[in-house]
């Protein structure tokens, strides 16, 4: 699903390297969790991956497409691959729940029927079927990340990504975002989640790759976080 | 893209309201900037129209002597007549152009009481099959030999001779310098619309980038994306255009009957291929304008 092959970026040539010499192979359907400081190089590897940016040296692949390779206005199609969470959920905040997940199959040219069938279902997935009418500002932080993850998930990407999703959120709603995660996990789904929170790294036991100034210092199946143990 | 135009229509609709402030100085500046394209392009319709009747009305006047010989009269007459740029020579008597000036001078008889002797030259009117050759026709006549024998003041063949060439030029002269102008003023109106267009889009782009930054991470393709502000822009100088045909047409309905009736002598009117052309010119030059303009906008403010 995901492959880097040496991957380095370098933004300013005289500074330091964001990444160096990464390498990784996510396979379909695994759930990854990349753990690092800030300044470690995830933003640059989220960054990476959904094109946004183009490594100094080396490859990446990602569903199937070499990134490298692709042409600019290809860059949407990709995208329509990978789902997307963010800390700061993105919601639109003139616009309902509903409209807000139905926005993203509008934009992509869905249909209405198709928008009428997956919006109401991808919203009870997450658990939010009654709030449907609620604008972001009526919704607590848990539900307006369960509202970005409807969105990032109504398309059935293979891959999603999730950068900081529980950062804004107490421990007991990041719990629930991440058994949400994980359930989206079981139906195939890649899930890459770059994040800080300790507890919910350790109590997991997923895979976790740790970066340090850019490169990758630890890369194991069932692990923890880590850091200053 | 089997999307409904629909979706395009309807977000272009709802930012014109957004930051309609904006939005106003851009169809106010494309109205102003239409409003003198079309009237510059109005004009020089009337204008022509003028000219052409004027040339039609050209005719070269030989004023001849008092007294000259009937047989050199008919010898220019005939020789002109062979000339197959000439349509018809007619002889005008002294007593014919003394009536003629009666006529033109009837709201004054006095003046005409006053004479006591016809001080008018009789003359040989020539008539032209196109107005273009008048030049040339002139020149053939100071040339032909017969002339100096018939002409009112031989030394001064110049004052023999009475053609409308004299007011053609000066009417191309002077719509030489309006069209001038107005080409000039017209770009710089073109130029203040473009700028007033890309920053209302710039102002949009600006008002939505929270949306525009959603859709490209959901994958909305870069022609979707832009197509709404392209469509604004258009929509604008759109509107722009719509109110100065609107303008003109009052013009040409209330204000030019107003000016027909003030110059009677001068044929004011615009043909109705004429309108259709101006307006095609109106609308058309708006949608380039409007399109440019908010394309520049994008490519400067909207990285997708």
């Amino acid at each position: 699903m995901i492959s880097m092959r040496n991957v380095g970026k370098r933004y300013v040539p005289d500074k330091p390297p964001a990444l160096v010499d990464v390498n990784v192979e996510i396979e379909q359907g695994e759930f990854v969790f990349l753990v690092g400081h800030s300044g470690s190089g995830k933003s640059t590897f989220i960054k990476l991956m959904l094109r946004e940016i183009l490594p100094t040296t080396g490859s990446i692949n990602v569903a199937g497409q070499d990134l490298i390779k692709m042409r600019n206005w290809k860059v949407p199609y990709l995208r329509r691959n990978i789902g997307c969470v963010f800390q700061d959920f993105k919601l639109l905040p003139n616009k309902t729940t509903y409209e807000n997940v139905a926005f993203a199959l509008e934009v992509i040219g869905r249909s209405k029927h198709v928008i009428r069938t997956q919006v109401p279902e991808v919203l009870r997935l997450v658990g939010l079927e009654d709030k449907i009418e609620s604008y972001p500002d009526e919704l607590s932080g848990g539900e307006q990340q369960r509202v970005s993850i409807a969105r990032a998930f109504v398309n059935r990407p293979p891959l999603l990504l999730a950068d900081e999703p529980t950062g804004n959120l107490d421990p007991a709603t990041s719990l629930g975002i991440m058994s949400l995660l994980s359930r989206i996990n079981k139906t195939g789904t890649t899930v890459l989640i770059a994040t800080h929170d300790r507890e919910m790294v350790d109590s997991m036991r997923k895979r976790v790759i740790a970066l340090e100034g850019g490169r990758i210092i630890r890369d194991q199946s069932r692990g923890v976080y880590g850091y200053g143990d | 893209m089997g999307i409904n135009a629909g979706y395009f229509i309807r977000e272009s609709f709802v930012s014109f309201r957004r930051n309609w402030v904006m939005s106003l100085g851009a169809v106010i500046t494309i109205y102003l900037s239409l409003l003198l394209v079309g009237a510059s392009v109005g004009s020089s319709v009337v204008v022509n129209n003028i000219v052409e009747s004027v040339e039609d009305k050209v005719s070269i006047r030989i004023f001849l002597k008092d007294g000259a010989a009937t047989e050199d009269v008919d010898a220019l007459q005939a020789a002109l007549l062979a000339d197959d740029r000439v349509k018809e020579v007619n002889y005008t008597t002294k007593e014919e152009a003394l009536e003629e000036f009666k006529a033109t001078m009837e709201d004054s008889p006095e003046i005409v009481d006053q004479l006591e002797v016809n001080p008018l030259p009789a003359s040989l009117d020539v008539d032209l099959n196109d107005p273009q050759d008048v030049m040339d026709v002139v020149a053939t006549i100071k040339a032909n030999e017969t002339f100096p024998n018939v002409a009112d003041k031989p030394e001064e063949p110049e004052k023999s001779l009475k053609y409308g060439q004299q007011i053609v030029n000066q009417l191309f002269a002077f719509t030489r310098i309006l069209r001038t102008i107005g080409v000039a003023f017209i770009a710089m109106l073109a130029a203040i619309s473009l700028i007033f267009i890309n920053n209302s889009i710039r102002l949009a782009i600006y008002a939505r980038r929270k949306e525009i930054g959603i859709m490209r991470l959901v994958g909305a393709s870069n022609w979707f994306i832009r197509t709404p502000f392209l469509m604004e822009g258009v929509l604008q100088s759109l509107i722009g255009a719509v109110l100065a045909l609107g303008t003109l047409g009052v013009v040409t309905v209330y204000v030019m009957p107003v000016v027909r009736e003030q110059l009677p002598f001068l044929p004011f009117s615009i043909s109705s291929t004429a309108t259709i052309q101006i307006s095609l010119i109106l609308v058309v030059s708006g949608m380039i304008i409007g399109a440019v303009g908010s394309a520049f906008a994008l490519r400067r403010y909207l990285r997708v």
